[in-house]
């Protein structure tokens, strides 16, 4: 038998695949013959593993496989539309192993398409790549607490146990009444808070959804407070970006928020001395919260960051400004000191309800500073190279310059 | 992991496989490793055999990576093999496989199909600088000039830019031959470095200087030398171009200057209107200037000293020469503070003329507004390189003028123990009187070049020249 064997795979090997692979074989016949020698080499390696391997096998089942397929795609038309050409690249790119989404839509593939540079390109393959497999993540978590929860009921249904309780189970309805109940009421006692809505021309597209998504954020953290703000969204023009950006975000709620939305600047609606613009360029340093004040959050978020204009905004209104005491409390690591608009909000609602600046701070990113501080930093500078010094016997100078790096002087 | 040094058996990759921490991602980690250690063709060759009698087929990133060893030792008839399985496999292929084919067969005497595989790419995208840089280099260095300047300049068409690598082969490839055509474009690679203000390096310089040489009938010489400040050249007694913008430069900065960096998107970002309307007429009253200075940054020089006293001893010598000063501050300076002494304040605004903007304005763009209007004979003396202001121009030309400018017009104040004095933040000189460029008058050239591969820092500029000279 075995010697059946060799003869055969002599024959295989030393004729009919070079004979195939020059002249194209019929398809039918060309898979058989493959298994076959692929099986008979499998059996060989076995019982002779010295044997010498053919270090080019690999080439002809490659171009094995081709020539079936060529024969099809050879009857296809060529030409392919720049969108399909798009397709079939990012397709290639997949196969290669870089960061591009398993399905992608028409008007992102147009979007990619648009991207003025090869770089954003990449970026924005990257960005839907990440997304994509967000999704992914999420639905396979969906999907097992769906389990778990099915299993658990099977479990309570066994054992087939009535609680019994003298308030009906109606949680999160009712809990949104109650807030907005209070929401409402802030619409008439509130004190006002403005968001200005005029950057839309500043930003891109991405960042104005990132805008509206924490503008949403912060809303939301304002209806459950104790005591909510009135918001008013001033400067807001119909059919714009962020008009768009908020009915995808709310959907058919955009109509039933309790919160004022105007095309009117603030100037026109509150007094002009009442008014404070936050920003982190301004010169002021806010020291207490006012509450006869009206406080005006720029709608904005700046990825390359842009500095001076919201403060520009104030300026040519001539409002007073305002930044937060971040230097004053907080021992600065890195990180630019512009917030996001959330974190402003729940910063702004802590303050009103307790007055504490470490409380309200407390909101701040843990990784933007090093810790608090309750004395003035030029106190604990000193204290702190004293600490030093004697802890770690470092030089005084090293000290001196990174504490430079942190407190860069004015 | 570290690869086999010989091809194994397919039951020993399979060990090989089940041992490691992630059998999903062996091969791929095993041919980077390859890549890396620069392994022997064959094992990779054992190792797609393998894989290709396990699965019937070879994934496409493991077939780049094996082209990627393939041409990392140039093994042209394998890159051609794999390029054929791709191409029957794939309609299309992706930017990495294709950069690596045309680096693989450029290099070999199917230069000519890396030409056809560049026409491919272009059909689905902008190909990529090094797969032009190969053909490039592969066309030139067949002696096909031509082709290689269609290459060339199909590249610059589509905003790639060539690498100093390219440019030096033009040169190489081209001595010795005597063509008008061949002449005229390698002159315009030099136009080139001009217009975009790119100093070669040592190398490129000497094959620049070798292809003059080499023109038959073309009597050039080239000399090494390094230009006297007054901007003489030493070997041919030819005076250099003169750091001064013509008219038509000059209006078109102070233009641009005005237009987006004083004004950008808002005037009220770095100033406001009502503030720079009286800057305006303050200095319209006032001109010409003969020095604007940045009051803020010469009173930080030496940290020992009070603030007002640096910038007195500033206004000081710079007063001594008869010159109009404008003094530029904010106005928290006239709030008599420990750093800021009335008196001092007072005694200075004898000798020049002050102006305080807002504590909240920038200082800087009132500064090259004031030295701008004022003329070309007017300087400006600060530290601060200027970085943010370059940037908020639109164009890398108009951002040449700038720093070309810059370079004829800043001056730094040094203080040190024997003396004070001025100097160019550029060199150790009094700002530069002459351009810094690759220049010429016909029958002399004048190349700047770097004489270390890189440059650290895009101000410097390099201070030798190579002469060459038509006798």
């Amino acid at each position: 038998m075995q010697c059946a064997n060799m003869l055969l795979r002599k024959i295989l090997r030393s004729s009919v695949l070079p004979f195939a692979a020059q002249h194209g074989m019929k398809k039918d016949l060309f898979p058989l013959s493959r298994t076959l020698s692929l099986s008979l080499c499998l059996k060989q390696d076995k019982s002779e593993p010295s044997e010498k391997l053919d270090l080019d096998e690999w080439k002809k089942v490659m171009k094995s496989g081709l020539q079936e397929e060529v024969s099809e795609t050879v009857s296809e038309p060529k030409e392919l539309s720049s969108l399909a050409a798009a397709r079939e690249t990012l397709e290639m790119w997949r196969l290669a192993g870089r960061a591009v989404p398993e399905n992608i839509s028409e008007v992102q593939l147009k979007t990619f398409m648009e991207c003025p540079s090869k770089s954003a390109k990449k970026k924005y393959l990257k960005y839907l790549h990440l997304k994509e497999l967000h999704k992914k993540n999420d639905k396979r978590k969906m999907d097992e607490k769906r389990e778990r929860r099915l299993e658990a009921k099977d479990q309570a249904s066994n054992t087939d146990e009535t609680k019994k309780s003298s308030f009906l189970c109606l949680w999160s309805s009712t809990m949104d009444r109650a807030y907005n109940w209070r929401a409402a009421q802030s619409m008439i006692f509130g004190q006002p808070l403005v968001f200005d809505m005029s950057y839309e021309k500043e930003m891109s597209v991405r960042e104005v959804t990132n805008t509206v998504r924490q503008i949403v954020l912060s809303e939301s953290c304002n209806r459950k407070s104790v005591d909510p703000f009135h918001i008013h969204f001033c400067n807001f023009k119909d059919d714009s970006l962020y008009h768009r950006e908020f009915i995808n975000q709310y959907r058919e709620a955009w109509g039933k928020l309790l919160i004022t939305v105007t095309e009117q600047c603030y100037t026109e609606i509150f007094p002009k001395d009442k008014l404070i613009y936050l920003t982190a360029d301004s010169p002021k340093v806010m020291k207490t919260f006012d509450h006869n004040k009206i406080y005006i959050v720029g709608s904005m978020v700046d990825k390359t960051i842009k500095t001076g204009v919201s403060l520009a905004r104030a300026k040519r209104l001539g409002l007073e400004t305002a930044a937060l005491p971040l230097e004053k409390y907080l021992l600065w690591s890195t990180g630019a000191k512009n917030l996001t608009l959330d974190q402003m909000m729940r910063i702004l609602l802590t303050l009103k309800d307790t007055a504490d600046w470490k409380k309200a701070l407390e909101f701040v990113p843990k990784r933007k500073y090093c810790g608090f501080v309750n004395r003035p930093v030029k106190e604990l500078k000193k204290t702190l190279d004293l600490i030093n010094t004697l802890k770690l016997g470092k030089g005084w100078e090293e000290v001196e310059t990174r504490f430079a790096k942190n407190h860069p002087k004015k | 992991v570290q690869p086999p040094e010989k091809p194994l058996q397919a039951e020993e990759w399979n060990k090989l496989r089940e041992d490691f921490q992630f059998p999903e991602i062996f091969e791929e980690v095993m041919l980077n490793s390859m890549i890396r250690c620069n392994s022997p063709i064959d094992v990779a060759k054992s190792l797609l055999t393998h894989l290709a009698r396990r699965n019937g087929d070879i994934a496409y990133n493991v077939l780049v990576k094996y082209l990627t060893l393939c041409v990392q030792q140039g093994r042209v008839s394998e890159v051609c093999d794999v390029y054929d399985i791709m191409k029957g496999r794939f309609k299309i292929l992706e930017s990495g496989a294709y950069n690596l084919l045309i680096r693989g067969l450029s290099n070999s005497d199917q230069w000519r199909m890396a030409l056809t595989l560049l026409e491919e790419v272009n059909k689905i995208m902008i190909p990529s600088r090094t797969s032009y840089e190969c053909c490039i280099k592969a066309a030139s260095r067949h002696q096909e000039m031509k082709l290689a300047f269609e290459l060339y300049n199909e590249m610059l068409a589509k905003n790639v830019v060539p690498t100093l690598d390219v440019l030096e082969s033009f040169f190489n490839f081209s001595r010795g031959m005597k063509d008008a055509e061949l002449q005229k474009d390698l002159f315009g690679i030099l136009f080139y470095l001009r217009e975009n203000q790119i100093y070669p390096h040592k190398r490129f310089m000497r094959s620049i200087k070798l292809w003059f040489e080499s023109i038959p009938g073309g009597n050039w010489k080239g000399r090494l030398t390094n230009i006297k400040d007054s901007g003489q050249c030493p070997v041919c007694k030819h005076q250099l171009e003169d750091s001064n913008l013509t008219e038509e430069e000059y209006s078109n900065l102070s233009e641009r200057i005005i237009k987006d960096v004083i004004h950008g998107t808002d005037t009220f970002r770095k100033t406001s209107p009502k503030e720079f309307e009286a800057f305006q007429t303050f200095v319209e009253n006032r001109l010409p200037f003969d020095i604007v200075i940045d009051g803020l940054n010469v009173s930080h020089i030496k940290s020992r000293k009070m603030q007002c006293e640096n910038l007195f001893d500033a206004v000081n010598c710079l007063a001594k020469e008869n010159a109009r000063l404008l003094v530029l501050g904010r106005k928290h300076m006239l709030m008599n503070t420990s750093n800021w002494k009335r008196e001092i304040m007072k005694e200075m605004q004898n000798k020049a003329d002050f102006f305080f903007a807002e504590n909240i304005s920038e200082d800087d763009a009132f500064l090259l507004y004031a030295t701008l209007r004022s003329g070309k004979h007017c300087r400006f003396v600060t530290r601060d390189f200027l970085r943010d202001h370059k940037a908020c121009l639109p164009d890398s030309l108009t951002r040449h003028l700038f720093r070309k400018w810059q370079r004829g017009h800043q001056m730094v104040f040094f203080p040190s123990a024997e003396g004070r004095g001025f100097s160019s933040v550029f060199s150790q000189q009094p700002a530069f009187r002459y351009d810094c460029v690759v220049q010429t008058t016909g029958d002399t050239w004048h190349i700047p070049y770097k004489d270390v591969f890189e440059e650290k820092y895009s101000y410097q500029v390099p201070r030798k020249w190579l002469c060459i000279q038509q006798k």
